[in-house]
């Protein structure tokens, strides 16, 4: 019975896995090959076809208040939505990187510093901080990349200053030591390639929370500028007509939604499989 | 069994019949329930600009002279007056037997109080400056009132008629009265409660100057700011009246038989205003050409929820209004051929700045965004939030295009006073527009004055400083069972004198 339920369970996991990494697959070749997707422009306005319900005129999810095509705005609004995530988690990473291991390997005054800084940064509130980089940086694509990218640093340096200090008080590390290996040889050859699964984990989750908070932050109009195709832009134009036209808000939102539970669930696993101790 | 059935039926009629006539009767009795879109800053007439105060105090206070619902300048507090002096003095003759909410009746001294309060710094009026060519009030006796004027100005009238020169009682301005949060007026209703951001309660001032008004209990403020939650209150019959200013809704109202929706003109005139100091703007060539671009049918249709297209500066039911709007049609083709001429293209980009909190601008600037993409201008568009766009747009005259509408005010100076000089956004330098504007505010008599802006406004009309897209609409949503709601466009106040329950 219980082999059972665990082979069930398991045949479940794999088709959400499967149905997951397709999905971002898909996302991937949109973002690349938007224009094989859709024989719309994303943002011509035909201003004599607005609110075209989905499967009419030719439109596979219908047009917007300006006459758009949903369906080319969606696709279109993968390139934006790839490009801000891997940006800025490449920042985050970047940033926790070399923050984390300078907390975690010289220690001391320094790393009560970066801790500190870091802690700093931690207690705002996600989306609060990034309104108020954007804020400081204006507004448009490139800025909200880097302000989410500052963002989630501490992130990333609390993980590896974590990982950096217990990976330094290992036997094979002390041994490698005691053999004359350079330090940052050490750091490079042990320290590093140990903490690779959990940082693969953390940064498909970390992609994931972008996602969300740039759809949040052009539902502010502080991210993406119109007329460019962004979701949390489509969300924040299809508030007012939901009564008349609720596809503009449906389907950018199930777009949003399914692109967060595969980043989300792919990150679940791979951190499951990658760390060794689990 | 059945004379059972038919006892209860009885004994259950019985009872509810009651109930229902209950029913009615508390419903005559409850005051009038309309949404307002945000919390007043104050009520206090004097010490405002806020859209909201104005909304509320109509109801509470009164004003000398009114304008009727066709923007004419009509008597009230006082019952006539008269210019002598070549304009450089004014009377008013005071309404007999005016009493203010508290009891006291209205004088003379009350007029004059109120005119030096909002004259005194310490006040601190946003208005102060419309009444400083006031230099003396003489009262010669309780009913009549002598305002002695340092040069002859016809929009002075129309400022008396404005919310700012509400009328308040001498004796609680000198003892430093919190006007504020308890209002004392000679209005309609009296001020019962505020509850901030939630609700504001008046009752019905049994003693009003119009003999047998109003006519209802009172009138509740309900105080809800998004807009789909004030339609699902008027579909529910949680709310008597809504004021919508676009037609996203509409289907939606006129489904319900309970409900009817009326469709008024605005004072607003929708402009896609040009900075004609910057190049390639400065060339007449190219401003028409963008005007030739823009389908202001469409624009106003799909951005603003439908509206009238003018030609000029100035709002479709203004009396003031001359029709130029056949001087620019619709014409792709022109526009691109003019283009061609100035030597413009898409190697020029035009930023194209939008306040971010308006969302129907927002709208309308991708829509003009794409027709002049059409005829071969690229135009890119920034957000900005409001306060920015006030600062760098509005005061700096920091863009190339902007998107905007301008609020029209009861006396046309108000709108065109500083056009033809740089000290408005658009940079628009014209001696000649700037001087008749001056000169037609100096001037009392009313046929001079339309000439007088009849040709200035030709002129804004043939030099388009903006592309003058159109007056929008705006749409007021009612219970069936109300009657005689009424909005001043001009004053944008909200008028429940005649409002009726059926």
């Amino acid at each position: 019975m219980r082999i059972r339920i665990r082979r069930k369970r398991q045949k479940i996991q794999k088709l959400f896995l499967f149905t997951s990494t397709v999905y971002l697959c898909f996302l991937l070749f949109a973002a690349l090959g938007s224009s094989y997707l859709t024989p719309h422009n994303p943002t011509t306005q035909n201003l004599d076809q607005r609110f075209l319900p989905p499967l009419t005129g030719g439109r596979i999810l219908g047009t917007d208040d300006l006459g758009r095509d949903v369906w080319s705005r969606i696709v279109y609004g993968t390139r934006s939505l790839l490009i801000i995530g891997t940006v800025s988690v490449a920042i985050a990473l970047t940033g926790g990187l070399l923050m984390g291991i300078l907390s975690g390997a010289v220690g001391g005054i320094v790393d009560s510093f970066i801790m500190l800084l870091m802690d700093g940064i931690l207690s705002f509130p996600t989306v609060l901080l990034a309104i108020t980089v954007v804020s400081v940086l204006g507004y448009g694509l490139v800025q909200v990349t880097v302000a989410l990218g500052i963002v989630f640093i501490p992130v990333f340096a609390r993980l590896v200053r974590a990982e950096t200090k217990s990976r330094l008080t290992e036997g094979y590390v002390e041994s490698s030591r005691a053999l004359g290996t350079p330090f940052p040889l050490i750091l490079l050859r042990h320290v590093l390639p140990n903490m690779m699964p959990d940082l693969i984990a953390q940064s498909t989750v970390t992609f994931a929370l972008v996602v969300v908070i740039e759809a949040s932050l052009s539902f502010l109009g502080l991210g993406t500028q119109p007329p460019e195709p962004s979701w949390g832009l489509m969300l924040k134009e299809s508030r007012n007509f939901l009564y008349q036209a609720p596809w503009m808000a449906i389907f950018p939102g199930i777009a949003l939604a399914a692109t967060v539970f595969s980043f989300n669930y792919l990150g679940d696993y791979l951190s499951e499989q990658l760390n060794p101790q689990r | 069994m059945k004379p059972m059935k038919f006892i209860f039926t009885v004994v259950l009629f019985s009872l509810l019949v009651p109930t229902l006539a209950f029913a009615r009767g508390a419903k005559e009795q409850q005051p009038v329930r309309i949404a307002l879109s945000g919390n007043p800053d104050t009520l206090d007439p004097q010490k405002t600009a806020g859209t909201l105060t104005f909304q509320v105090i109509k109801s509470l206070y009164d004003t000398l002279i009114e304008p009727d619902p066709k923007g004419n300048l009509v008597p009230a507090l006082a019952e006539r007056w008269e210019f002598r002096d070549e304009g450089k003095q004014i009377l008013f003759y005071l309404r007999k037997g005016v009493t203010f909410h508290d009891g006291t009746p209205l004088t003379s001294k009350d007029v004059a109080s109120t005119l030096r309060r909002i004259q005194d710094k310490n006040t601190g009026s946003p208005q102060a400056a419309e009444y400083s060519l006031i230099k003396g009030i003489e009262t010669p006796d309780p009913l009549t009132v002598v305002l002695n004027l340092s040069s002859p100005s016809a929009p002075l009238l129309a400022t008396l008629a404005s919310g700012w020169s509400a009328i308040l009682p001498a004796h609680l301005i000198e003892a430093g009265h919190d006007f504020g949060s308890k209002p004392v007026g000679t209005g309609p209703f009296k001020f019962k409660s505020w509850i901030r951001d939630n609700q504001i309660l008046l009752e019905k001032n049994p003693s009003y100057w119009m003999p047998g008004k109003p006519r209802v209990q009172g009138v509740e403020f309900r105080i809800i700011t998004e807009r789909s939650i004030q339609v699902q209150g008027l579909l529910s019959g949680q709310l008597d009246v809504i004021d919508m200013y676009d037609a996203i809704d509409l289907p939606l109202l006129q489904k319900n038989p309970q409900v009817k929706v009326e469709k008024v003109l605005t004072s607003l005139v929708m402009v896609l205003a040009m900075n004609t100091s910057r190049p390639p703007l400065t060339d007449l060539r190219v401003r028409q050409a963008i005007n030739f671009a823009i389908h202001k049918q469409e624009v106003l249709d799909v951005a603003y929820g439908g509206g009238i297209p003018v030609g000029t500066f100035m709002d479709a039911s203004d009396p003031f209004y001359v029709d130029f709007t056949s001087l620019y049609p619709y014409n792709p083709e022109k526009a691109k051929q003019l283009l061609r001429e100035a030597g413009v293209g898409t190697d020029q980009p035009l930023e194209m700045v939008l306040p971010q909190n308006y969302e129907p601008h927002v709208r309308a600037g991708q829509i003009y965004q794409e027709m002049l993409q059409r005829v071969g201008l690229s135009v890119k568009i920034r957000l900005v939030d409001w306060s920015t766009w006030i600062s760098d747009v509005y005061r700096k005259a920091n863009y190339d295009l902007t998107v905007i509408g301008h609020t029209g005010k009861l006396d046309p100076d108000s709108r065109l006073s500083n056009y033809g000089t740089d000290k408005t956004y658009v940079r628009w330098i014209h001696p000649e527009a700037a001087s008749l504007i001056t000169r037609a505010r100096q001037t009392t008599h009313v046929e001079e004055r339309k000439a007088l802006y009849s040709r200035v406004l030709e002129i804004m009309a043939k030099e388009v400083p903006f592309v003058f897209v159109g007056t929008s609409y705006r749409y007021i949503g009612t219970r069936k069972s109300i009657e005689g709601f009424r909005i001043q466009p001009k004053l944008d106040a909200y008028d429940f004198r005649d409002v009726e329950v059926r």
